[in-house]
């Protein structure tokens, strides 16, 4: 304890920043995450596979404006949703099977911290690094199309801007409530990374099993179904055989089921019972 | 230079009524469980306890699985109870859980610290879990690293801390807060007697900021040494409390006598004595020594002329004095001598 023994010292101060919590874990999650060299490695070969390509093209092709054809090729093309599904695997993998594997559950909840805060901000921390991937740039390429446009309909090109937002939120979405849950299933992430993503390969496997006796099967492919929901938004329509219903509700079912998963997991296991 | 700092950062305006309004006042501190049942599956953690927990340092004694984890996890709202009520600072840990925890500082028994963060990073993200601001959360994370005795090596992964610098860790992150109410669920496990030692001393420090502080531990040294009062656990159910003076005071009227003398005068003292007063209890020492227990000599002195009489020495007549071993020993017999 030294020559000088430090006393224990009240703290005067107040804590006001109670609401901030869901935002401290966020911040806490991104921060870890765009130093880590596997997100890293994925977001630069994300922004040149995917990205980078459409951008050359819209700035050496001329163009009289922003097309939702263009923007549908680009976004619905596979690609796009493929590596958002990597991503999704590598950021959500260890955000609550290191806790699991820790045990450090305890030490989030024995503050007044509620499993929604601590599972909104986990998530929202993923969301952010996977809009890195999904949501900026596929609004930073539409945005240099409309700037280097030649014709004047710039109007029907923000309103291509807005789809394409909502597309990228969207993709950014879509994968992180599958990929907690996958992550609350098991103490090691390496299973957790590759149990999201074998997950949505099994899907596309089945997808791809019954597509050759009723196309209406692709919506059960997480990759076709976001693939087809993009050219929805961009273009207003969708292949003939595949049913509307039946897209929404898988989609919404993959977002809305593993989210509801993975509360009442954590529920229990931070109430113990 | 440092503490002129200190008051300008941290201004006291609002605390004393933000604890008012928790329940968590100067006075209001203790925990009272009533008939508290908690069963995981078919094993019964809790049966029924009940007990009162006051101010202070306070030791939470049981034979490991008696309930000692249990009980705290359930005052912390962390388990859901069967049946009674556990109220903590005048809260139910049922209904008012986050505002229990928003003013409680738990240390856990098992290992829980992230591996891969060091102690400053560990230690101020969760003091803005706590809901502190990021400036004062790193000042009052090195404080609190500097009072738990975590000085460069705070800067390295918690991996690669000994047990005790965990315990540390794990303490610090517990009391970053200022929390008014402190568990601390086996803190010295694991420990070298060094750090045992290290680590009862910053809890008899923080007790005198008028800390309640719940040891949950099996090593009646620890307990004994530091704690104010003494709650006994043993299969879910409460087997003796009280002030730790008076659990370890001993049976009124009981004397602890020795005697040293030749195996036969002993012997021929020992009736004599019989004459006299009650002997409770006798522990034959290398033949040469007898500690004996009684009760109704009042009057030292006929100890004394006996045994001048049978030609053996007194080497102490003192009234009876328990450690808390004994204490601990008694209350699992199921109250000892004549109930003590």
């Amino acid at each position: 304890m030294g020559i000088s023994p430090i006393e224990y010292h009240s703290w005067k101060g107040e804590r006001t920043a109670q609401n901030l919590r869901l935002y401290v874990i966020a911040r806490s999650v991104f921060r870890h995450k765009i130093r880590s060299t596997g997100v890293i490695i994925l977001l630069i070969l994300g922004f040149l596979l995917v990205h980078t390509l459409s951008l050359l093209l819209i700035i050496l092709v001329s163009h009289d404006r922003l097309e939702a054809s263009d923007m549908s090729s680009y976004l619905g093309s596979g690609l796009f949703a493929t590596f958002a599904m990597l991503l999704a695997a590598v950021v959500t993998s260890d955000l609550i099977s290191e806790d699991l594997a820790n045990s450090s559950f305890v030490l989030y909840f024995s503050r007044a911290l509620k499993v929604r805060d601590y599972l909104a901000g986990k998530a929202a921390g993923a969301l952010l690094v996977m809009s890195l991937l999904c949501a900026f740039p596929p609004v930073l390429v539409a945005l240099v199309s409309i700037a280097t446009q030649t014709g004047g309909d710039y109007a029907y090109g923000f309103g291509v801007l807005g789809k394409t937002a909502l597309v990228g939120a969207l993709v950014t979405l879509f994968f992180v409530p599958f990929g907690l849950m996958i992550s609350s299933f098991t103490k090691r992430k390496s299973y957790a990374a590759v149990g999201t993503f074998m997950s949505f390969f099994g899907l596309a496997v089945v997808s791809g099993i019954f597509y050759e006796f009723d196309h209406g099967w692709r919506v059960i492919s997480p990759i076709d179904a976001l693939s087809i929901l993009s050219t929805w938004f961009l273009e207003g329509d969708v292949p003939g055989y595949v049913d509307k219903g039946a897209l929404v509700l898988i989609v919404a079912s993959l977002i809305i089921v593993p989210a509801a998963v993975v509360y009442f997991r954590l529920t229990r296991q931070v109430v113990g019972k | 230079m440092l503490m002129s700092f200190q008051c300008l950062a941290w201004p006291m305006a609002g605390e004393i009524a933000a604890r008012k309004e928790t329940g968590f006042g100067a006075n209001s501190i203790h925990i009272s469980a009533r008939n508290v049942a908690v069963s995981f599956g078919s094993v019964t953690a809790l049966d029924g306890f009940t007990a009162d927990i006051p101010r202070g340092i306070v030791g939470l004694l049981g034979p490991n699985g008696a309930g000692k984890s249990t009980f705290i996890k359930a005052s912390l709202g962390l388990l859901t109870l069967d049946k009674g009520t556990i109220s903590v600072g005048g809260l139910d840990s049922q209904t008012q859980s986050l505002r229990i925890r928003d003013n409680v500082g738990y240390m856990p028994e098992h290992d829980c610290l992230i591996p891969s963060v060091n102690a400053v990073e560990l230690v101020s993200y969760l003091a803005m879990i706590s809901g502190m601001v990021s400036l004062d959360a790193m000042q009052r994370s090195h404080e609190v690293l500097d009072f738990v005795g975590i000085g460069e090596e705070r800067y390295r992964p918690i991996k690669s801390y000994s047990t005790g610098m965990k315990q540390k860790a794990k303490l610090a992150q517990a009391i970053v807060h200022d929390p008014k109410l402190l568990f601390l669920d086996e803190p010295t496990s694991g420990m070298d007697p060094q750090g045992r030692e290290e680590l009862l001393s910053l809890v008899k420090k923080m007790a005198s900021s008028e800390k309640t502080i719940v040891v949950s531990s099996h090593i009646l040294q620890d307990v004994e040494r530091i704690c104010d009062y003494a709650v006994i656990i043993d299969s879910g159910k409460l087997v003796r409390s009280g002030e730790m003076k008076t659990l370890l005071a001993g049976e009124e009227g009981v004397r602890s006598l020795t005697v040293r003398g030749s195996v036969t005068a002993l012997a021929r003292y020992v009736r004599a004595l019989e004459q006299v007063c009650q002997i409770v209890d006798r522990k034959d020492e290398v033949g040469e020594q007898v500690t004996l227990l009684i009760r109704g000599c009042e009057d030292g002195n006929k100890v004394f002329r006996l045994a001048a009489e049978n030609g053996v020495q007194v080497r102490s007549l003192h009234p009876e004095r328990l450690d808390l071993e004994e204490v601990f020993l008694r209350a699992f017999r199921g109250g000892g001598r004549d109930g003590h």
